[in-house]
């Protein structure tokens, strides 16, 4: 089959991957790569249009199959220049988590529920459901939304309100997760390893299994 | 290497009429089987190191052809060059890097990480199953020292392991800290407990998980800490293809490739701490990989020249299920959890072969047995095993959503439904067991020169119980980062210069070695990209 990839026409093998039909072809590359096919690192973000379909999508190139008469491109990574800065303190008041989620996204109340962010994902996440949950205060539910999130960024890009939405779901399962998740197991071990009632005896036997 | 095997209509046929398969262990002792089939200890494809430390010691040739090669760069190139100043310098930024850049930067120093590609685009963000860390009330510290160093057959730095798995608790404090998530279950009394999963090899549940997806769940959090750390600047598309040195053979600072602008750059850092991962991509015994893009065994070449020592070069790590089928996904990961939870490996004729959750390379080994003896399945060309997971589903329903999400989309990807249909499998290059020979600090034996992560060496011996990976470069990138932080608070602005080649070239002429091969690979052999060709772009 027939595929173009950044303007180059390439002969793709059925059912090889749009980055392992680009290599195949010969074609150098060192960047727009990352894990390399389990679309987990977001570094291979592609805008593709197949044959007949008048609108394009974005996608990751090393789980998009080649299909024949399919037009893809390239998407530089880029840095979001509006940073959200913020520090997981562990002393925080996290009676004000829902504050914070405004203090420092503070464009997400602005969201024009435009859906942007979810005709970009690569992986169909309901990435807007995930802003306006957080914007509600529904913060775990908000957090949820973001669980296969691969940070490719996409979302970032498509937001006509600046609004990070990746960065905004990181953002609330971390402090969620840092300022909640204590197991009781863990607080115990802790305490016994730095009371110093348990040691390892680095000289013990260890017999090797037959 | 392996004989074709039983066409896979049959083998379903067979699959089916048999699952669940009843238990069959190996007819054979493990260690027959080990040095009768796994690659380890298969002398074909090896080659005896010439130069260096580990002169005299078998290495896979791809991996001594890098080792002994020579330099990217010459004083022409670095003459008149800028050199930037930094308090230390991380080079590669996974899972190791950002752990000690971070614990670095906290104490004070000013960090800079270099990435061949971007920031987390790494083999921790892939990592799947979990992490190990001795958390249950029946479990210790000393228990999971013992199952550490048995596995490794014994092979390991005891102290290593003993520091790794200490400081296993307060990592995943750290861990939790830096907002990175577990799976929890409700005990008797409605306390929380961490879920935990059991690797093969060991004698307690002891992996704590984020469904099969751990590894991003941990990547994407320390990625964002970097980031947005006051204290660390990052720098993508920028590998490092030397080490610097002074007169006295003190690694002083890096040479780096700034991809973007075709540049070579100068950083002169008072520590140098080499994070760069495994070498999965360099196909050891043409078996295919699970490993990122960049694994190419970058770190190693680099300290190998600047004079460190390597241990157990010789040893990699072969997971047992890649995925076999289609051609065009082979190699990718499917989770030991899935055997952890009672996934079945089944052969051509539907029978169980192996214990599924003995050690690793137990399984890797029996399996290529299987595929050898031609009691394997083949499919489109493609030969492998079969993973029963129909029956594991059927047994707990609610597996692939709950847990196995990766599989789930795996399975999706390769068009097979695995509520129905076995998945076809082969053991995969997965992860380098040796590496630099460091102490429980990461300091290397080249001053100046810090290493942590899976391009370390000396903690898994032979043989790497699965979530030690993770704990170990979580454990020894916060070691490391702190000593090099400590070492850095010192200020001292050495020269840089590429001393340490005089000597390196020398060797390579006395050895009869050839000039014109030139490391790190940087890129994979599939990447149409030679590392000349990197240096072409900035002349
Ligand atoms: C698919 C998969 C699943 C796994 N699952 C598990 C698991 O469940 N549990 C577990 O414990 N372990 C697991 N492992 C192993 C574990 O993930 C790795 O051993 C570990 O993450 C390695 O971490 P690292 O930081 O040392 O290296 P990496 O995470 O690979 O990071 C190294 C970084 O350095 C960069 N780099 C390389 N060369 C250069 C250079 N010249 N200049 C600059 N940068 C460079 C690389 O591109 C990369 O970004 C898995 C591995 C894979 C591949
Ligand atoms: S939510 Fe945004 S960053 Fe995450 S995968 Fe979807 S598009 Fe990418
Ligand atoms: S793209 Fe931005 S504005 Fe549009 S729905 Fe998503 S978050 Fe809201």
């Amino acid at each position: 089959m027939r595929i173009e990839i950044d303007g180059r026409k390439i002969t793709a093998a059925d059912g090889t991957t749009l980055l392992g039909a680009w290599l195949a072809a010969g074609h150098p590359l060192v960047d727009h790569v990352g894990c390399m096919g389990q679309g987990v690192c977001g570094a291979c973000r592609v805008l593709v249009r197949r044959a007949g379909q008048d609108e394009a999508t974005t996608e990751l190139a090393c789980v998009t199959r080649a299909e024949d008469g399919l037009q893809a491109a390239f998407l530089d990574d880029t840095t979001p220049h509006r940073a959200h800065p913020y520090h997981l303190d562990p002393t925080h008041d996290s009676w004000d988590a829902h504050g914070r989620v405004t203090e420092v996204f503070p464009e997400a109340p602005s969201c024009r529920h435009c859906d942007g962010c979810n005709n970009a994902c690569p992986v169909d996440l309901e990435v807007h459901e995930g802003v306006v949950a957080a914007v509600a205060g529904d913060l775990v539910a908000a957090a949820g939304r973001f669980e296969d999130c691969v940070m490719c960024d996409l979302c970032t890009t498509a937001c006509p309100e600046h609004i990070a939405p990746n960065h905004l779901g990181l953002f609330l399962r971390r402090m969620t997760t840092s300022l909640s998740l204590r197991p009781d197991d863990l607080l115990r071990r802790l305490h016994e390893i730095e009371r110093g009632h348990m040691t390892i005896d680095v000289h013990a036997s260890v017999e090797e299994r037959g | 290497m392996t004989s074709a095997g039983i066409p896979y209509e049959h083998a379903v046929e067979a699959w089916r009429a048999a699952a669940p398969a009843p238990p069959r262990s190996l007819d054979v002792p493990a260690a027959d089987v080990l040095a009768a089939h796994h690659p380890d200890h298969q002398a074909h494809g090896t080659t005896t190191l010439r130069v260096g430390a580990n002169a005299g010691d078998r290495c896979p040739s791809v991996l001594a052809d890098l080792l002994e090669s020579a330099s990217l760069v010459d004083d022409v190139d670095i003459a008149g060059t800028a050199v930037a100043d930094t308090d230390v310098v991380v080079v590669g930024g996974g899972g190791a890097g950002c752990a000690a850049a971070l614990t670095a930067a906290d104490q004070g120093a000013r960090v800079l990480v270099l990435n061949k590609l971007r920031l987390g685009d790494s083999n921790t963000v892939m990592a799947e199953g979990g992490i190990q860390a001795a958390v249950a009330p029946e479990d210790s510290l000393q228990r999971h020292f013992a199952d550490t160093v048995r596995a490794g057959h014994l092979a390991g730095s005891r102290d290593l392991v003993a520091a790794m798995v200490h400081d296993g608790p307060d990592v995943i404090r750290w861990l939790i800290q830096l907002g990175v998530t577990f799976d929890t279950v409700a005990g008797d009394a409605g306390e929380v407990l961490m879920a935990r999963g059991r690797a093969g090899g060991t004698t307690v549940p002891r992996i704590l998980s984020c469904r099969d997806h751990t590894g991003l769940e941990i990547m994407r959090s320390l990625r964002e800490a970097v980031a947005l750390h006051p204290g660390i600047v990052v720098r993508d598309h920028a590998p490092v293809v030397e080490l610097l040195t002074d007169t006295h053979g003190r690694c002083t600072g890096a040479v780096v490739v700034d991809l973007v602008s075709n540049a070579v750059q100068l950083v002169r850092a008072n520590a140098v701490l080499l994070t760069t991962g495994g070498a999965g991509r360099l196909y050891v015994g043409s078996f295919p990989s699970s490993n990122h893009y960049g694994a190419t065994a970058d770190g190693l070449v680099l300290a190998y020249r600047a004079g460190a020592r390597l241990v157990d070069v010789d040893s990699f790590q072969y997971h047992p299920t890649g995925l076999a089928w289609p051609s065009a996904l082979v190699g990718q990961l499917i989770t030991e959890a899935a055997r952890g939870a009672g996934a079945l490996l089944v052969n051509g004729h539907g029978e169980r072969f192996v214990d599924e959750v003995a050690p690793r390379d137990v399984v890797a080994a029996a399996m290529l047995r299987e595929m050898a003896d031609g009691r394997a399945v083949e499919r489109d060309g493609q030969v492998g095993l079969l993973l029963d997971v129909p029956s594991l589903v059927a047994d707990q329903p609610e597996i692939l959503t709950d847990r196995l999400v990766t599989l789930a989309k795996l399975a999706a990807r390769a068009g097979v439904d695995p509520t129905a249909e076995p998945l076809m499998v082969r053991p995969t290059l997965h992860y380098q067991n040796g590496g630099v020979v460091i102490d429980e600090h990461g300091a290397t034996g080249v001053a100046g020169l810090w290493c942590a992560g899976e391009v370390a060496g000396g903690i898994h011996g032979r043989n790497r119980v699965m979530g030690n990976a993770l704990l170990d470069i979580l454990a020894f990138g916060r070691r490391a980062g702190r000593a090099a932080a400590h070492a850095a608070g010192e200020r001292i602005r050495r020269p840089v210069g590429l001393h340490h080649l005089q000597q390196w070239q020398r060797g390579l002429v006395d050895a009869g070695l050839p000039l014109d091969r030139r490391a790190p690979l940087l890129f994979p052999p599939e990447s149409n990209v030679t590392p000349d060709d990197v240096m072409a772009r900035c002349r």
